[in-house]
């Protein structure tokens, strides 16, 4: 991994257990600018809802995460080389079905977008780019 | 992630330690069918030390709570914190599971 002063960034293998890699080290990015505790947690569960589904089923050779600190934002790029995927075309759960009519499909990334300010997905050069804001407050 | 199971006669106590994420979530879907093969029917789900939940966990509790009603069983859940709830709320969990605030509403409800 690379940081400097607001800036880090982790390359991932495909492998579930790099989730946890990346975790380490956004772990000691937040630790650097003590970002609050609910803003870790939260980013814990995008890095797993997001890598989660890249991992099993993206195709992808390795995928790049930068996060970045700007004024009172946080911006997370996430970018990986596999095949077009826009996640943000899932169509929305219907959370207000019963236990037995229930599905879970589209839920992790609707659970992202409501976690982040802003969620935005682009095909860049052959990459699917996610981009990711949530403007940090205290706990 | 830690698991710690007691079970006395029809009711099951299971208690998460840590993140119920992707990698963990095999290891708690493993602890859940077995106490409802072994007979389980109300299952008791300790959250207190439960750090924070992704939706592989919401699809694991998800299947537990649906066959457990298919027997007539059910999920009872207490000790969440905010970050969990918060999850809850959201993916509307909230609603479609049986939250408690404490360990004996949970047993009783």
């Amino acid at each position: 991994m690379h940081q400097d002063s607001r800036k880090a960034h982790c390359t991932l293998g495909i492998d579930l257990a790099e989730i946890d890699r990346l975790n380490a080290v956004f772990a000691d990015f937040a630790d650097t600018h003590a970002l609050p505790a609910r803003l870790r947690r939260t980013m814990r569960m995008v890095f797993d809802e997001l890598l989660n589904n890249t991992i099993s089923y993206g195709g992808a050779g390795v995928i790049d995460v930068d996060v970045e600190l700007v004024g009172d934002r946080l911006l997370v790029t996430i970018s990986d080389d596999g095949k077009p995927f826009d996640p943000l075309e899932a169509e929305p759960p219907d959370t207000t079905r019963s236990t037995q009519e229930r599905k879970i499909g589209g839920l992790g990334i609707y659970l992202v977008r409501q976690a982040m300010d802003e969620v935005g997905y682009a095909r860049v050069a052959g990459r699917n780019v996610m981009t990711l804001t949530k403007r940090i407050t205290d706990d | 992630m830690d698991i710690a199971t007691r079970t006395e006669g029809a009711v099951a106590r299971i208690a998460f330690t840590g993140h119920l994420d992707t990698n963990t979530s095999p290891q708690a879907q493993e602890a859940l069918d077995a106490m409802v093969a072994g007979g389980a029917r109300t299952v008791v789900l300790d959250c207190t030390a439960l750090d924070y939940i992704s939706s592989a966990g919401l699809r694991v509790l998800l299947g537990t709570v649906k066959r457990l009603e298919r027997d007539g069983g059910t999920l009872h859940l207490f000790g969440l914190n905010e970050s969990v709830r918060e999850v809850f709320d959201i993916s509307g969990f909230s609603t479609i599971l049986k939250v408690f605030g404490t360990e004996a509403e949970a047993l009783g409800g």
